[in-house]
């Protein structure tokens, strides 16, 4: 991946004493590109931003733009502006001095200053609110002034560290939107961190997981949700219904052998560098299809199982069924509800279910069937 | 027994210890400003006035230049302590700073007469260090000793009310700055300094009302003319027996004391709104 692009991470690794909180970190990321660092919390998604940012010095590795070694340079050297997840909008500034900090800063004369910050303000909606303190602008207003702090200055990189974490529900799916489409008009390179799956699945080109200070897996929103290369993703992106099962390889075709609770299945190996013996088989809820248990008229490809309903509940727009199978227990949805009590069959198909070697975990890269 | 009438027997040991040892001799000294031979009057403002100018003007001039050097002295340390980047550096100081605000005033004069005198510790090293020689030694026990000693004494306080501001201001707000291309010295002037000015009026103007009622400084410093207040008051006392021009004395220094407490006040009752 390393070599052709724009910003280029090289066997980046940080410490914060005796503890490893990254590790040989190789990412190349094109202009204009939207990634989103996605991960759980601790992973080291904002230490890498803060190493990108200049905040934190890397303990091996190099940080390149184009030809540029900025791995030892101070922030205001590198070309990046950063939003902070708190803001950091200074309270004794009005919403004019928060934006126009930056090119003070820089030297530029007052009329250039006044006419940059006008049309910041205009370009993120903030007009007539110039005289306001930070305290007097709502969630959305504050983050949008935090915005325009870091782009009027011009950056060449945008590092926006969870910045629509602050902001409630309702106002975070507009902003996700409108944030995006700013960086695609402007045409500007980001790099956003953030533990919200969805929120890294709607608006960036590429998404990073981390898992340990590792990257985990790298790719385009489908590729990570349809194709997790580890059990680690595959859990991350939603994948948590999690069954032991075993299997063999037979040609072109990993057949799950039949057990207690489940009939005989299989999956195109499609890629997958699975080996024959015990899998562990992860699927979403609503991957899952609940059918009747005289239904026997079962598909062909992915897999069956047996068991009986615990508890349903309605989350919105479908039913969410608690389904025990053997000695486990997995969730799967349905348009229409099943009594608890009643005894079913939920069926995963094979493009949903994500195996993976249980025996060498390092090795067990597994990909489901054919839609990327 | 009714609840309220409880209560306020409860408050009342307070109140007493209040109003006999506090309320009381206050009012009593300033009836006593104006209480002439035998009548009422403004007598002893005016010999106070006439006596004493020259000292209400140098204890205000040298209070206020103490008051504006721990300012920066306070920033200074708590600037160095929030955004020092030499940890071993920072912990020296955040040990050491504190130190003089256990010691009395009494015996920072003291400590301060031996070093700043002609023949002190200061000028001594400076004449071994071949810095100086001896014939231009001073001595510094006149005006600017006292405004050492005060600056040496009520620094550590103010810096540590500053230095507990700056450690609460948003360090994410510090990055911001630095990001956008801050030096260290404008994120102290241009950001943190605006967020901590409450705590750092309201720490100098402690400061100023402690330094105004200092007696034992002026007298081991600089026993001679003109002088603060407190020593002019410990003197119409002490050598006359004159207890109005005392008072008179003692109700100027509450005015000057009571200026800058207002100043206290209206900041207080603005972070309250």
């Amino acid at each position: 991946m390393s070599g052709s692009g724009y910003l280029e991470l090289n066997g980046i690794a940080s410490r914060y004493g005796a503890t490893q909180v990254l590790k040989d970190i190789n990412l190349s990321i094109r202009a204009g590109e939207f990634v989103a660092l996605l991960g759980s919390s601790g992973c080291g998604k904002t230490t890498l931003l803060r190493t990108l940012a200049g905040f934190n010095a890397p303990s091996s590795g190099s940080v390149h733009i184009g030809a540029r070694d900025i791995t030892h340079l101070p922030p205001d050297k590198r070309g990046m502006a950063l939003v902070f997840q708190s803001y950091a909008l200074w309270p004794h500034m009005t919403v004019d001095e928060n934006i126009a900090y930056g090119l003070k800063l820089k030297g530029v004369p007052r009329a250039d200053i006044a006419a940059k910050v006008s049309a910041m303000q205009s370009l993120l909606g903030l007009q007539g609110l110039g005289g306001r303190k930070p305290q007097a602008l709502s969630g959305g207003q504050r983050q949008r002034v935090a915005l325009g702090r870091a782009l009027v200055i011009d950056p060449e990189i945008l590092l926006l560290d969870e910045p629509l974490s602050n902001l409630d529900a309702r106002i975070r799916l507009t902003v996700r939107h409108e944030l995006r489409a700013l960086q695609q008009r402007l045409g500007i390179t980001a790099i956003h961190v953030t533990h919200d799956r969805e929120e890294a699945m709607v608006m960036a080109d590429r998404i990073v997981i981390l898992d340990a200070g590792r990257i985990a897996q790298q790719g385009r929103p489908e590729e990570v949700y349809n194709r997790p290369a580890s059990p680690f993703v595959a859990a991350f992106m939603g994948a948590e219904n999690l069954l032991k099962l075993d299997g063999f390889v037979v040609g072109d075709r990993f057949v799950l052998s039949p057990g207690a609770v489940h009939a005989a299945g299989g999956v195109p190996l499609d890629g997958r560098s699975l080996a024959s013996g015990a899998v562990e088989a992860r699927f979403r809820p609503e991957a899952a299809r609940i059918l009747a248990t005289l239904d026997t008229a079962t598909p062909e490809d992915g897999m069956t199982f047996r068991g009986e309903v615990l508890a349903v509940t309605y989350p919105g727009g479908h039913w969410r069924h608690v389904v025990r199978t053997g000695a486990h227990e997995i969730l799967a949805d349905a348009p229409r509800a099943c009594q608890p009590g009643e005894r079913v069959a939920v069926h995963v198909g094979a493009d949903a279910l994500f195996l993976f070697n249980l025996a060498e975990p390092a090795s067990a890269s597994s990909l489901p069937a054919s839609r990327a | 027994m009714p609840r309220r009438l409880l209560g306020l027997l409860l408050v009342m040991p307070a109140l007493a210890v209040i109003a006999l040892l506090f309320i009381l001799p206050l009012v009593m000294s300033a009836v006593g400003a104006f209480q002439l031979n035998g009548g009422w009057g403004l007598g002893n403002f005016a010999k106070a006035f006439d006596l004493y100018l020259n000292d209400i003007l140098f204890s205000v001039g040298i209070v206020s230049l103490s008051t504006a050097l721990i300012g920066f002295g306070a920033i200074a340390i708590g600037g160095y302590l929030t955004l020092g980047a030499h940890p071993v550096a920072v912990t020296i100081l955040r040990w050491l700073y504190r130190w003089p605000m256990f010691i009395p005033f009494i015996v920072v004069g003291q400590i301060l007469r031996t070093f700043l005198a002609k023949n002190g510790m200061m000028n001594n090293t400076a004449i071994s260090l071949g810095l100086m020689t001896p014939i231009d030694a001073m001595s510094f026990l006149d005006w600017r000793g006292i405004v050492i000693a005060f600056v040496w004494k009520q620094t550590p306080f103010v810096a540590l009310l500053v230095a507990g501001a700056m450690a609460s201001v948003n360090r994410e707000g510090i990055e911001a700055a630095v990001n956008l291309g801050a030096s260290r010295l404008r994120v102290l002037v241009e950001i943190i300094v605006p967020q901590v000015t409450a705590t750092l009026a309201v720490g100098l103007i402690l400061s100023f009302v402690t330094m105004m009622s200092v007696l034992s400084v002026p007298l081991m410093i600089n026993a001679q003319s003109p002088t603060m207040l407190t020593a002019d008051i410990a003197f119409r006392v002490n050598a006359y027996g004159d207890y109005g021009v005392a008072n008179a004395l003692g109700l100027i220094s509450l005015v000057l004391a009571s200026s800058v407490a207002w100043i206290y006040l209206r900041i207080s009752l603005k972070e309250r709104a």
